[in-house]
C-alpha cells in the first residue's frame, strides 16, 4: 500500500519539477516571493522624513522648538518657511510630507499663561508618514509646553522643579513593546506575507497540476498510465504526500534562511511548528484539491486567485482587527486557511507561542483540513464519472 | 470595411468568448474593489483589545480602569492577576497590550514620587498597537493632569491635521490605493487572457479573417475595448471610495482619471509584452502575477519608496502604480499647484507607449508564426482526412 502511494507521489513530484507552470508556481514563485517581499522593507524604520516648519512667531522659544525638532530621529527639517502657502507648495511637490506651523505670538501668550495651539499637518496619502512625522513634532511641541508647565507649576505653588514635575505628570507610563522591539515594518509585514505566499502559490500550484484528477490531458504522453490512473484514495493521497513534503521543505527554508537573512525574531519552538506545518499544509493542500476541480482549464485559477490575494492577506486579522469588519466578511475568511494560519504562525515563530497557547487556532485548521478532505475526496469521484470534452485538466 | 473588419473582431473577441473574459475583465476587479473597500467600512480603529493587572487596589486604580473603559478606542477585555496571564492572551492575540497599575500606585502618587505605569504593547500589530498605546497615553496623562493641576491649562496644544484625509479615515486611506493596485493586476491580467486565448485555442486564422486580414485591426480590437472598460470600471471605483476623502474639484479629477488610463493602458501592454515573450497563456499569467501582485507593497503607499533600498527603489519606478498613488496623493493636497503631478503623468505616457508598441511588435510576431503553424496543422489534418 505505502509503495503505491509513494509511486503517485514521486510521479507528482516529478512533474512539478518538470511542467514549466509548475515549476514557476511551486518552486520559482516560493522562492522569489520569500526575497522579493522583504526586500523594500530591509530598512524596517522610516527616519529621516523630510519636513519643514512654518515659523510665525520667530522668537527664541520658537527656534528651541525648531532646534528640537532637528534633533528628532524620525524627521529632518529641510526648510524653515514664513508662511503656509510655501510649505503647501513644497509637500505638493514632494520636497516635504509634513510641516509644524508655530503660531504668532507662541512665546508671548504661554509667558502670560495662555494656551496656544501648534498645528501639525501631515501628508493624507501616506500613513507611515502620518505617524512618524506626528509623533516627532508633537513630542517636540508638548515638550515646550511641558517645561513651561513645571516652571509656571513651581512658581504658583512653590514648590521645588522636582515636585512640580511630579504635579505636572503624577504617574508616567513607560511603554514596552514585547515582540517587535525595534517596531521594524518587516517584522510587523512579512511574516504573515509569507504565509499568505505558501498559501496561494500552493492552491493554484494544486489547481494547475489538476488536483486529484485521473487522465490529466496536459499529462499527453502519461494520460493513460497507472499511476496517472491509480484509485480515488491513493491518487489522492499520494499527490497530496508530494505536494506536503515539497512546501514542508519551503516552511524549513523560510524558517532557516529567510528569517536568519532578513533577521525576523525566530521564536519558534519545534513541537508547535511541527504540528503547525502538518495542520496548515494539510488545510491548504485539501482546498487545493477541492478547488482545483472546478476548472477546467489550467491557468483558469491563476486568474482567480491573484485577484484573491489583496483581500485573503487583509481577511487574516493581521492588518486590519477582523473585528471591525462587516460579519458577513468574517464568515467568509473562515473558508480560508490562512486566517487561522497567520494569526496561529506570528504566535508561534514571532511571539514564541507554546503549543497549549495556539491550540485553538490548530483545532480551527485540522477541522478545515478534515472536512476539505471529505469534500476533496467526493468531487474527485464525481468528477472522474463525468465526461468533460471542453479544457487541457 | 475596416470599420465592419473592427466591429466584427471586436464582437468576436469579446462577445462570442467564454466567461472567463467578463470575469477576469468586470466581476473579479469590480467584486474584489467594493470587497475591499467594503473591509474598511468602520473607517477608524476602535475597541482594541487590552488587558490590566491590577497590582493596586485603589480608588485612584479603579478611576483609571473606569476612564480607559470609557474610550472608544480600547475594550478593555481582561483585568489580569498577574503579567503571566496578560502576556499569554497577548501571544494568543486575544489582546494587543496590557498595562500595569503598580503596587502603591496611590499612595507615591499622592506623596510625589511618580510611580511609572508600564504599558506593554504586543508590537506585532503596527496599527492597532499604535492607536492603543496614543490612546493610553493621553487617557492617562488627562488624569494625571486632573489629579494635581486640574485648574491649570497645559500652555501648549497640538492638533494634527492629515491633509486631504482629515479625519484619517482608513477606509479612504487604503482603499484608494488597494483599488488602484487592484486594477493595476487586472489590466495585466486582462492584458494577457485577451491577446493569448486566441494562441491558445488555435484561432488566430480565424481572428485575422474577421479582422480583414489586417493585424493592426486586430491589435486594435483586442487592446481598446478592454482598455476602455477597465479605465471605466477603475474610474467608478476610485469615485466611489474617494467620497470618504476631501472632494476632487473637476480638474483634479480629470488629471487622476487620465493618469489611471495611461496606468491601464502601460499594464495591459506589459501584459502583452508577456505573452509576446512566452507565447503561452499559462506562462503569461503567472509572469503578470509574479510582478503585479506584490506592487502595491513597492508602491510606497504603505511604506515610503525613499526608505526603500535604491534597487527597489528603481523597481518601484518602472511600475506604473508608483506613478499614480503619486498623481492620486498630490491630488488630495487640494489647491496647490499641478505641475508636480505632470512630471508623473509624462512617465506614465512613456511607460503606456513603450509596452504597448514592443506588445504590438512581439505579437505581430507571435500571430505569424502561429498563422504558419495553424496551416501546417490544417494541411495535415486535411492530409488525413484525404488518406
Amino acid at each position: 500500500m505505502i509503495k503505491r502511494l509513494w509511486k503517485v507521489a514521486f510521479a507528482e513530484w516529478k512533474l512539478i519539477y518538470t511542467d514549466p507552470a509548475a515549476v514557476l508556481l511551486l518552486v520559482v514563485a516560493g522562492l522569489i516571493y520569500a526575497f522579493y517581499y522583504p526586500v523594500p522593507y530591509v530598512y524596517q524604520t522610516v527616519s529621516k522624513v523630510p519636513v519643514a516648519v512654518v515659523d510665525l512667531d520667530n522668537t527664541s522659544m520658537s527656534r528651541d522648538l525648531i532646534r528640537m525638532a532637528s534633533a528628532a530621529q524620525q524627521i529632518e527639517v529641510k526648510s524653515i518657511y514664513p508662511e503656509m502657502r510655501l510649505a503647501e507648495e513644497a509637500m505638493a511637490r514632494d520636497e516635504i510630507y509634513g510641516f509644524m506651523v508655530i503660531p504668532e505670538n507662541m512665546e508671548k501668550d504661554i509667558r502670560g499663561k495662555h494656551q496656544v495651539t501648534v498645528n501639525i499637518f501631515t501628508h493624507g496619502a501616506y500613513a507611515m508618514f502620518h505617524g512618524a512625522i506626528g509623533t516627532a513634532f508633537s513630542t517636540c511641541a508638548l515638550t515646550v509646553g511641558a517645561t513651561n508647565k513645571v516652571k509656571q507649576i513651581a512658581l504658583s505653588k512653590k514648590v521645588p522643579s522636582t515636585k512640580a514635575i511630579a504635579m505636572r505628570d503624577p504617574f508616567p507610563i513607560s511603554i514596552q513593546t514585547l515582540f517587535n522591539s525595534t517596531g521594524g515594518y518587516a517584522n510587523y509585514v512579512v511574516p504573515s506575507v509569507l504565509v499568505v505566499i505558501l498559501q496561494q502559490s500552493l492552491i493554484i500550484g494544486i489547481c494547475v497540476l489538476g488536483g486529484s484528477r485521473a487522465h490529466r490531458r496536459f499529462r499527453k504522453k502519461f494520460r493513460d498510465s497507472p499511476v496517472e490512473n491509480e484509485s480515488v484514495p491513493y491518487r489522492y493521497f499520494g499527490r497530496s504526500i508530494a505536494y506536503f513534503v515539497h512546501y514542508c521543505s519551503f516552511i524549513l527554508f523560510y524558517h532557516c534562511i529567510v528569517y536568519n537573512l532578513f533577521d525576523f525574531p525566530r521564536r519558534g519552538e519545534l513541537l508547535p511548528m511541527v504540528v503547525f506545518s502538518i495542520v496548515f499544509l494539510a488545510s491548504v493542500i485539501n482546498f487545493g484539491m477541492v478547488v482545483s476541480q472546478i476548472f477546467v482549464r489550467r491557468e483558469s485559477s491563476m486568474q482567480l486567485f491573484l485577484y484573491l490575494s489583496i483581500p485573503i492577506l487583509f481577511l487574516a486579522n493581521f492588518s486590519w482587527p477582523s473585528y471591525l469588519m462587516p460579519q458577513w466578511m468574517v464568515s467568509i475568511s473562515y473558508i480560508l486557511p490562512s486566517t487561522f494560519a497567520i494569526p496561529a504562525w506570528l504566535s508561534i515563530e514571532q511571539m514564541g507561542a507554546d503549543i497549549y497557547d495556539v491550540a485553538p487556532k490548530l483545532y480551527q485548521l485540522a477541522i478545515q483540513a478534515v472536512v476539505y478532505m471529505v469534500i476533496g475526496l467526493l468531487l474527485t469521484r464525481i468528477r472522474d464519472k463525468v465526461k468533460i470534452d471542453v479544457g487541457d485538466m | 470595411m475596416i470599420l465592419n473588419g473592427l466591429l466584427n473582431t471586436i464582437r468576436k473577441i469579446y462577445f462570442s468568448h467564454n466567461i472567463v473574459l467578463w470575469m477576469t475583465l468586470v466581476v473579479l476587479p469590480i467584486g474584489v474593489s467594493l470587497f475591499t473597500i467594503g473591509m474598511f467600512s468602520s473607517q477608524i480603529v476602535q475597541h482594541v483589545p487590552i488587558g490590566i493587572v491590577k497590582q493596586d487596589d485603589s480608588q485612584l486604580a479603579d478611576k483609571l480602569e473606569m476612564k480607559l473603559r470609557s474610550s472608544p478606542v480600547l475594550d478593555i477585555k481582561m483585568i489580569c492577576t498577574d503579567m503571566g496571564e496578560c502576556e499569554h492572551a497577548v501571544v494568543r492575540g486575544d489582546l494587543q497590550g496590557f498595562l500595569v497599575f503598580p503596587n502603591d500606585l496611590e499612595r507615591r502618587a499622592l506623596r510625589l514620587e511618580a510611580p511609572v505605569i508600564p504599558v506593554y504593547s504586543s508590537g506585532q500589530n503596527y496599527l492597532t498597537n499604535m492607536f492603543a498605546t496614543k490612546e493610553i497615553r493621553s487617557v492617562l496623562a488627562s488624569a494625571g493632569s486632573e489629579l494635581f493641576t486640574a485648574q491649570m491649562e497645559d500652555p501648549v496644544k497640538v492638533q494634527i491635521h492629515s491633509v486631504g484625509n482629515l479625519k484619517s479615515n482608513y477606509q479612504g486611506f487604503l482603499a484608494f490605493g488597494l483599488v488602484t493596485a487592484i486594477f493595476h493586476l487586472a489590466a495585466m491580467i486582462v492584458g494577457v487572457y485577451v491577446t493569448s486565448f486566441p494562441l491558445r485555442d488555435h484561432r488566430v486564422t480565424e481572428m485575422i479573417r474577421y479582422a480583414g486580414g489586417s493585424r493592426l485591426t486586430l491589435w486594435v480590437a483586442s487592446v481598446f475595448p478592454m482598455n476602455i472598460v477597465l479605465w471605466l470600471e477603475t474610474v467608478g471605483c476610485y469615485a466611489y471610495c474617494h467620497r470618504l476623502l476631501a472632494p476632487l474639484t473637476f480638474d483634479e479629477f480629470v488629471m487622476s482619471a487620465a493618469a489611471q488610463l495611461f496606468m491601464i493602458f502601460a499594464c495591459s501592454g506589459a501584459g502583452i509584452v508577456f505573452v509576446g515573450v512566452f507565447g503561452i497563456m499559462r506562462m503569461a499569467t503567472g509572469a503578470a502575477g509574479i510582478i503585479g501582485s506584490p506592487a502595491f507593497a513597492f508602491a510606497g503607499q504603505t511604506f515610503p519608496v525613499m526608505a526603500m533600498p535604491f534597487a527597489v527603489r528603481c523597481f518601484a519606478f518602472i511600475l506604473p502604480l508608483t506613478h499614480v498613488l503619486m498623481i492620486q496623493s498630490t491630488m488630495l493636497l487640494g489647491d496647490v499647484d499641478m505641475a508636480p503631478a505632470w512630471e508623473s503623468m509624462k512617465i506614465l505616457i512613456g511607460m503606456a507607449v513603450f509596452w504597448n508598441v514592443l506588445g504590438a511588435l512581439l505579437m505581430s510576431m507571435r500571430w505569424k508564426q502561429h498563422l504558419r503553424r495553424e496551416a501546417k496543422m490544417k494541411e495535415v489534418k486535411n492530409a488525413e482526412a484525404q488518406a
